[in-house]
This record gives structure tokens, C-alpha cells and sequence, in this order.
């Protein structure tokens, strides 16, 4: 199963610590040597307290966190693995949107375009001709329950709930090797989070590799093919989401 | 030298007539610089030399200019017609022939065909000129772009570089505001593909004589010391746009009170009712008349 | 798919410097962050920039952050041609095939670049733009400097970049004095994309002007920046507009560059002390 062959990311010994110059030069341990690899076709989710180093991860393996040591192989879709710790930041933003994708809470810095606009954008950013773009963006945004009066309507005002969804819909389309996904769905009713984790789910099927964050436990139980339980910078446990979640479920009581 | 040396219509003298001969109005140094200038100017069409501008018995902005030039290239030789707004018998024109022939013993003739150097403040004469015509235009402003930039340093570097942007957006401006062109005198052009000149004094009417003309033409700027040239067979191209063609002056259905001409550049003047148009070219329209057998 | 000797950056900087004064060497040891000064106790000249180097590829846009008398504008004005350079190098991946030095040219060839490879659009619309004149002359500049003499196209032309920077068309004979501030920004972004340069740099270009005004000449750079495939450099203190325009950042201070990232990594985990300092001050 753990076939390092088909290893999209492959995280060895990372380390993260914060010197924060503002406050006396503190320091912040976030990460404290993580191992961790994600297969093609995985999904794992990652679980903990907060300050265990969830998002941490995440952003450490997109780069907006710049890792202290450690490496971050990734295997793209064409050409030799490579350290995403140690690339340069042209060849990082190369990477980013064809091979790694980030999907996070927060629907930022978007200048007023409508959400259609948005998801198609982020298509074309991938590689997909015009045409094919708009026809994927349309569909995922219905998929997603997001009604078609407000996808001309600049984005900004949208509510957080429907922000997400187009985070959603512009992060997934066109999938990348490697998706990240930081809380995706935390801002959804019921019957909209249904619809989120079914294309959640579906990337899975779709031979994605998916590393996330879910305060969820029940939207993790129902997606992880793994989950990996982080204490303190470091993995504590991963297995079955089954069995890490009882764990988990153990240390709350 | 007086004022009535220069001036004999102001105080007469005992005779009634005009003195014959007067000492040179430039000595052979003062020549000799403005004719090099000349020469510079027509080694580089269009651009304008700047010359130590003498002081000359008219006032600055009176044709002191093309007077120097003329004083420079006249000879004993020379037949010199001399006019202003097409006309040799205005008071400036005829005080500037004087001036000429007096201090050089040229000879006079309002004909161009008998004339070697015409002299003017507006017009080029409608008659064909030869390849040993020299044409001396007087020249308020000489600068074509006067009018879109103020600074000297600039307009230098301008006309340097060959950047003449801002002369087509004031040309770009002029169209957009009043649907044509509408310069007329100083009208712009391209001569020699190189210098852009300003062809005051003369008419648009007038600048097409200039493209591959068999004539030299000089450009005379007193007040403004410079001296500019189309040598002949220089290309001179008005500035305008590929799609707004160059139009000369014309006023449908005129014809000349005098001699009947529809083809030549026509003024309006004031008549015994309203008024009527007749010849610019003063001499030509009575020899055209003549021919005709009017009087 | 590259030419054999192309780069594959279109804008390259190294090592560039700045010194307003007696170009001494001993200015640099005691100007700097560390000296907390650009202006050197020991030869009284100013160390504007120092030092600075980047790329930027087609495509990309690279952001200059500082506060002001940080070097950012310098660096800018040095490659435009604005100022001369004391030291370093500038290489156009057009010009000469990025063999050319653009900082030896003579300032006639630096001039002539300014037509259709090297766009600039400053802060203050008065100095990219001649406000006695109309919005389609000013397009109309751009235009008859790169030879074009046909009326009917240069309109023609002129109306397609205002429309694209959303300028209402019937307002294009207006004189650009008559209008705001915004729109005249606008009026400079349609001049400055006249003849289709590959590389525009744009110094604070919304600073100055209201708040939504300035939300919507940011959203008009961005997209533009992305249709036209420009490479840009977006010289700016305020890190909203460095956040919405630019994928990589450099940070200076005091004629330095302390920091250089990707712009999501600098703003959420800035290294230099002066970074996060500036960082946290934005956030707040």
C-alpha cells in the first residue's frame, strides 16, 4: 500500500520553528520533525488540538510557511521529484497551481470579480482551454448548491458560507496532483457540506492526493483514507480513521 | 548712415529721387559667416543653423532675416524681385529693394523669369521657377514646435532625436477638435525625411512648390538668428496623416475680378460693394491680364 | 517553447545601486538596516539603493515593498531611465537578447525603449501624462512615437485601451485635467499598454486616491496583468495592493533589500525583523 513509488509527497524530518524579532526574539516551535507521505489516491486527513501543527503542515508543504529544515519531495506529473523546501521561488510558484494546490478558509484578496468568474479563472490558470473551464466551473458550482443569481456578483459580498464554497469550486477544479485542504467546508450548513464532501470524496476517486484539515470529526471519518493525529509539532499516531478516532475521541473525555 | 539715407520717401531729397548707391549694409566678415551658415543649412535640409543676426536698417520681425540672407548671396550680377503677400509694390517690399539694390548694385524686376533671387515675406511666385532661382523666405518663427514645447534644451533634443511625438498629437488634437487640419500658415513638414520645418511665411497653397523643387529656397529668422534650407530636388512633405489628405486653400467657384484665373492663390479684398478675390501674385495676374488683352 | 538564446526571465537586475553624492564606497559601510540610516556620517553622500538584484518572467509579477525613503522608488526610476544608476546592471530579455547593458545605452536608446518595451506608471498621474491634453492624445503619443500615421487606426486604437481601462468612451476628447484622479490613473495604464510592451513597472499606482476608486484601478491592473501576460514590478508600502498584484516580493529598508519570498510566505511568515515589523503593522 505504501508504495513509495506512487508517492506524490513524500515529508521527511520537517521542522518549522517562528523567531518572532517583535516579541523579544521568541521562538516557536510549530513542527518538530514530521514524516509523513501521501500516496495518489489518498486522502489524509490530519487531526489534533489546535497548536499541534495542523495548518502548520499544510502551509509548510505549500510553502507560505518557509520550513527551518527538513524536505518536502514532490513527485509531478512530469519530471523528477523535487524539494519544495529547497526550490527557488520562481519554480515554487511554477508548482503551485499545476502540481499543489491550497484550498483555505479564507477567500482573499480577490479583486471584485463574480464567482464564475473566479472558478473559470482558476481553470485556465491550470492548463484548461477557455471553453472547458467555464463548462467545469459551471458545473461545480452547481454541484455545490451555489445559486446561479450569484455568480456574477462580485465575490466580496457573498456570505462566508458561500465564499467557501467558491473557494472550494476554484481550488478543486482541474484538481492538481497534490491538494491541500485547510478547513474546507467549516463555514457550510448541512445541506451544503453534503455536497462539499461529495467532491471532496470524489478527488479521491480521482487518484488525488489530499492532505487536510478538518475540525470535523465526522467529515473526517466519512473522507480520510488515513488519518494522522498531530500533539505538540510532531505525529503522535495515523492509522484507519477508525481507530485514530476512538483515540482521539479517548484523549477528549 | 541716417534715417533719410534709408528712408528717402520720408525727406526728400532736393532732387525728389532715391539716393543710388549706399555703403554695404554688410561687410565682407559678416558675409562670409551667414553664407557658411547658408552652406551648413543646405548640407542639412531642414535643419536651422543659428547665425549671429546682424543689426539691419529694419526693424527685427520685418524681414531683417531674409534680407541678411539675401545680402549674403546677392551679386552685382543679380536680378532681385522682392514681395510681400505676393504684391512688389508694398511699402515693405519696395523698401527692402531698394535697401538690396542700392548697397549692391544688383538690378530690380517685379518678372521672375528676368529676376535670380526673390525675396519674400508670404508667397512663392505662380510663375515656374528655374534651377538658378534662389527663393529668400523672411521667417517670424522658425521653430515648428513652438507650439507644443516652451523649453530650448527640449526642442533641441527634439529635433536631434527625431522625436517629434508631440507635433503629431497637437496634429492628432486639431483634428479630433475641428474635424480637418486647420493650420495655415506655418503649416509643419517633413523635409528630406529628416527635419520637420516651419514653412511660415507661406500658404498651404504654396508648400507643394517645394516638394522636388528645381529651386534652392532659404529660410531667413533675424530676430531669431537662424537660417534653414530646401536645397532643390529635397523632398518636403507636409505632416499629416496617412488618411487626411493635404489640402491646399481653395474657395469653390472663385475666380480673379482681374484677370479670370481660377488656378492661382486668390485673396479677398474690399471692393466699391462687399467685396472680391483677386491674384496674391500681383505681377502675374497684370501680365496674365495683358496677354489677354484687357487693361 | 524558448528560443535557444532567449532568457527565460524578461526583466533582469543585478546588483543595482544608487548614490546620490560622491559615488565613495566607503558610503556603503555605514549605511544600511543595521546603520538604521541611508545618508553616510562619513562622506555625506546617500546611499539611495544598494544592491538589488531579481528577475521577473513573463507573466509574473514581482512586488517592491518599503515604507518611503526605503529605495523602492529609486530602484524604479533607475530601470525606467528616470535616474541614472551608480552601479549595477539592467538586461531586457528583448534587447540584444539579454546581452545588452540597458544602463550603458545612450539616453536617446533609453528613450526610444520607453515606445514598446518598458512601460512605466507612476503614482502621480500628472507625470505619465500631459493634462492639457485629451485622453486619446496622450494614447495618441505612445502611438505616433512607434510610427503609426494613420488617424482612423490610432483612434481606433486609442478607444480600444481606454474602453479596456474602463474609461467612458465619451469622455475620450476630454482634456485629462478635467479628470479625477482614479480616472486619470486609468488614462495612464491605457497609455502606458499603447504599443504593447512586454514589462510595465508601476510605482504606488492607487496610492493617493479614495479607497473604492483605488479598489477598482486594482482590479483593473490584475487583470490586466493577467490577460496581456505582462511581466511587471509593483513598487508599493501598502501590502494589499502587494498582496492582490504579485506572486514574489522583495522588502527594502534603508536603501537595502532585507527579505525576498514569495509574497503569501512574507506576508505570513516574514524572517527579518524589519519584515515582520512592517508585516505586523499592516495587519494592524
Amino acid at each position: 500500500m505504501n508504495d513509495l513509488m506512487n508517492a506524490v509527497v513524500d515529508i521527511r524530518d520537517l521542522h518549522k520553528t517562528f523567531v518572532l524579532h517583535t516579541i523579544d526574539g521568541r521562538s516557536i516551535e510549530a513542527l518538530r520533525g514530521v514524516d509523513l507521505t501521501v500516496h495518489g489516491g489518498e486522502h489524509v486527513a490530519l487531526a489534533g488540538s489546535s497548536g499541534a501543527g495542523k495548518s502548520s503542515l499544510l502551509k509548510c508543504v505549500y510553502r507560505t510557511y518557509l520550513p527551518t529544515a527538513g524536505s518536502v519531495l514532490l513527485t509531478p506529473r512530469v519530471g523528477a521529484a523535487v524539494d519544495l523546501v529547497a526550490s527557488s521561488d520562481a519554480e515554487l510558484a511554477g508548482l503551485r497551481g499545476r502540481e499543489v494546490g491550497y484550498v483555505s478558509q479564507f477567500l482573499r484578496a480577490e479583486p471584485r470579480r463574480g464567482a464564475f468568474d473566479i472558478v473559470t479563472r482558476a481553470g485556465v490558470f491550470r492548463g484548461m482551454p477557455r471553453d472547458e473551464a467555464r463548462d467545469a466551473a459551471a458545473d461545480a458550482l452547481r454541484r455545490l448548491n451555489l445559486d446561479e443569481s450569484l455568480w456574477d456578483v462580485h465575490a466580496t459580498v457573498l456570505s462566508g458560507g458561500e465564499k467557501q464554497r467558491v473557494n472550494l469550486a476554484a481550488g478543486t477544479i482541474s484538481p492538481p496532483r497534490l491538494l491541500l485542504l485547510d478547513e474546507p467546508v467549516s463555514a457550510l450548513d448541512p445541506a451544503n457540506r453534503e455536497a462539499a464532501l461529495a467532491l471532496i470524496a470524489d478527488l479521491t476517486l480521482q487518484g488525488v492526493a489530499v492532505l487536510s484539515v478538518f475540525h470535523d470529526l465526522d467529515a473526517m471519518s466519512r473522507l480520510a483514507t488515513r488519518v494522522v493525529l498531530m500533539r505538540d509539532g510532531r505525529i503522535a499516531h495515523q492509522g484507519a480513521p477508525a481507530h485514530v478516532l476512538e483515540l482521539l475521541e479517548g484523549v477528549a473525555r | 548712415m541716417t534715417l533719410a539715407d534709408v528712408l528717402p520717401e520720408a525727406s526728400p531729397t532736393p532732387s525728389g529721387g532715391v539716393p543710388t548707391s549706399l555703403p554695404p549694409l554688410l561687410d565682407e566678415h559678416a558675409k562670409r559667416e551667414i553664407r557658411r551658415t547658408i552652406l551648413t543649412a543646405v548640407a542639412v535640409p531642414g535643419y536651422q543653423v543659428p547665425f549671429g543676426s546682424r543689426e539691419m536698417p529694419v526693424a527685427r520681425g520685418w524681414g531683417s532675416g531674409g534680407l541678411q540672407v539675401t545680402l549674403a548671396v546677392v551679386g552685382s550680377g543679380d536680378t532681385v524681385k522682392v514681395i510681400d503677400q505676393g504684391d512688389d509694390a508694398g511699402v515693405n517690399a519696395v523698401n527692402l529693394r531698394r535697401l538690396i539694390t542700392a548697397s549692391t548694385g544688383a538690378n530690380e524686376s517685379t518678372v521672375p523669369e528676368e529676376s535670380t533671387i526673390i525675396q519674400s515675406r508670404h508667397r512663392i511666385p505662380e510663375d515656374e521657377l528655374r534651377s538658378d532661382h534662389i527663393v529668400v523666405l523672411q521667417v517670424p518663427v522658425p521653430e515648428p514646435l513652438r507650439g507644443v514645447e516652451r523649453d530650448q534644451r527640449e526642442l533641441a533634443r527634439m529635433h536631434a532625436e527625431a522625436d517629434y511625438a508631440k507635433m503629431w498629437v497637437s496634429l492628432y488634437e486639431d483634428k479630433v477638435r475641428n474635424g480637418v487640419i486647420t493650420q495655415t500658415t506655418g503649416y509643419p513638414c517633413l523635409v528630406d525625411g529628416r527635419y520637420v520645418i516651419a514653412t511660415t511665411p507661406i500658404p498651404r497653397w504654396d508648400i507643394p512648390r517645394l516638394h522636388q523643387a528645381p529651386f534652392l529656397t532659404l529660410f531667413g529668422a533675424g530676430r531669431e538668428k537662424r537660417i534653414y534650407a530646401v536645397p532643390p530636388h529635397t523632398d518636403v512633405e507636409p505632416l499629416t496623416f496617412t488618411d487626411v489628405p493635404f489640402e491646399v486653400e481653395r474657395t469653390p467657384g472663385a475666380t480673379c475680378a482681374t484677370c479670370g484665373s481660377d488656378r492661382s492663390f486668390l485673396v479677398e479684398v474690399p471692393a466699391a460693394t462687399g467685396s472680391r478675390w483677386v491674384c496674391s501674385d500681383s505681377d502675374w495676374c497684370r501680365r496674365r491680364q495683358k496677354a489677354q488683352g484687357h487693361d | 517553447m524558448t528560443e535557444p538564446n532567449r532568457p527565460d526571465w524578461m526583466l533582469k537586475v543585478e546588483g543595482l545601486g544608487k548614490i546620490h553624492g560622491a559615488p565613495d564606497r566607503r558610503s556603503l559601510h555605514d549605511t544600511g538596516p543595521e546603520h538604521g540610516t541611508s545618508k553616510s556620517r562619513l562622506t555625506g553622500s546617500v546611499v539611495a539603493a544598494w544592491n538589488v538584484s531579481f528577475e521577473v518572467a513573463a507573466g509574473e509579477a514581482l512586488g517592491v515593498i518599503g515604507e518611503s525613503g526605503s529605495g523602492k522608488s529609486t530602484v524604479m526610476r533607475c530601470i525606467a531611465g528616470d535616474q541614472p544608476a551608480t552601479a549595477g546592471s539592467v538586461r531586457l530579455a528583448r534587447v540584444g537578447d539579454g546581452a545588452t547593458e540597458i544602463l550603458d545605452l545612450e539616453p536617446a536608446a533609453r528613450r526610444r525603449l520607453r515606445v514598446d518595451e518598458l512601460a512605466v506608471v507612476y503614482q502621480d498621474p500628472a507625470e505619465g501624462l500631459d493634462l492639457r491634453v485629451t485622453a486619446g492624445g496622450n494614447v495618441a503619443e505612445r502611438l505616433t512615437a512607434a510610427g503609426w500615421r494613420h488617424f482612423g487606426d490610432i483612434r481606433s486604437r486609442a478607444s480600444e485601451l481606454l474602453s479596456r481601462t474602463e474609461v467612458p468612451l465619451e469622455r475620450m476628447d476630454d482634456l485629462v485635467a478635467t479628470y479625477s484622479g482614479g480616472m486619470r490613473q486609468r488614462v495612464q495604464l491605457a497609455k502606458a499598454l499603447a504599443n504593447r510592451p512586454p514589462i510595465v513597472l508601476l510605482d504606488e499606482p492607487t496610492t493617493g486616491l479614495d479607497a473604492s476608486v483605488a479598489a477598482g484601478v486594482l482590479d483593473l491592473i490584475r487583470n490586466l496583468l493577467e490577460e496581456l501576460g505582462l511581466a511587471a514590478v509593483v513598487v508599493s508600502h501598502d501590502f494589499r495592493v502587494i498582496e492582490m498584484l504579485t506572486t514574489r516580493c522583495i522588502v527594502m529598508h534603508h536603501g537595502r533589500v532585507v527579505e525576498s519570498g514569495l509574497t503569501d510566505q512574507l506576508l505570513e511568515d516574514p524572517h527579518h525583523p524589519y519584515s515582520q515589523r512592517l508585516v505586523a503593522a499592516a495587519r494592524s
